[in-house]
């Protein structure tokens, strides 16, 4: 598995970028996995998508499903893949450091 | 319905044709393509987007309502085992100035739009496997 500086540390990734333990995520992190998805600026709503991917996954250890995701945080589909062009799954995902999401977003 | 052929093109890229339209259908480079159009997962569910759109259109334009464009904005949600498509998220837009009143309307149309139907009530694939003639 290869290591990537992210944030300042080492950390362990798969071959799409994903870091492998959510536990090494902080804010550091997630910026430097924003830049690889072509977010060079984290807004206010970025961060708002961002901390309700990882608050659900960190209550329900799977990310959710994508309409959850936009009515929870008050964004239309389209909003969210401006924000995250990569879209919900290996953007906004990938940036709250979930692992690689399979069957939800 | 016209006779729809998939074939190979020089590039690898596989052309879909049908009463002379072309339209291009590949996979990434990870896949073994070279990203030259949408994947087939994709124009399915572009299908299913363009249906919807289409249908209301034709109700909006039918009932006048013209403040703004219909236009849908999907993705779909993947699943494993086999992998499919396990979920498709549609937003769409309607002009401004359709009422609050006719929004379940709307969506009645979509839902009963040929695509949506065929995907709630899944048809009959019959094939057969030939060798190939080229």
């Amino acid at each position: 598995m290869e290591t990537k500086p992210l944030g300042g540390k080492q950390i362990e990734v798969d071959e799409d970028g994903f870091i492998q333990d959510p536990g090494a995520w902080d804010e550091a992190v997630a910026k430097d996995l924003a830049v690889t998805e072509g977010v060079n600026d984290m807004s206010e709503n970025h961060w708002k998508v961002v901390n309700y991917l990882r608050n659900y996954y960190l209550e329900f250890q799977m990310a959710p499903m994508i309409r959850k995701l936009c009515k929870e945080t008050g964004f239309k589909l389209k909003e969210i893949y401006d924000m995250f062009p990569s879209g919900p799954a290996k953007g906004a995902c990938k940036v709250a450091g979930l692992p690689k999401p399979t069957g939800c977003v | 319905m016209d006779l729809i052929t998939v074939t190979r093109k020089p590039g690898g890229e596989f052309a879909i044709r049908v009463r002379g339209h072309e339209v291009i259908c590949d996979v990434s480079a990870k896949e073994g393509g070279r990203d030259a159009g949408p994947t087939p997962v994709e124009l399915l569910a572009g299908a299913l987007g363009a249906c919807v759109a289409v249908m209301s259109q034709r109700y909006c334009g039918t009932h006048g309502y013209k403040d703004g464009e219909v236009a849908v904005s999907l993705t779909v949600e993947m699943a494993d085992n086999p992998k499919r498509v396990g979920g498709v998220v549609i937003d769409l837009e309607v002009p401004r100035d359709v009422p609050e009143s006719r929004m379940e309307a709307i969506r009645r149309v979509a839902d009963l739009c040929p695509v949506h139907a065929t995907l709630r009530n899944p048809p009959r694939v019959d094939f057969d496997i030939v060798l190939s003639d080229n």
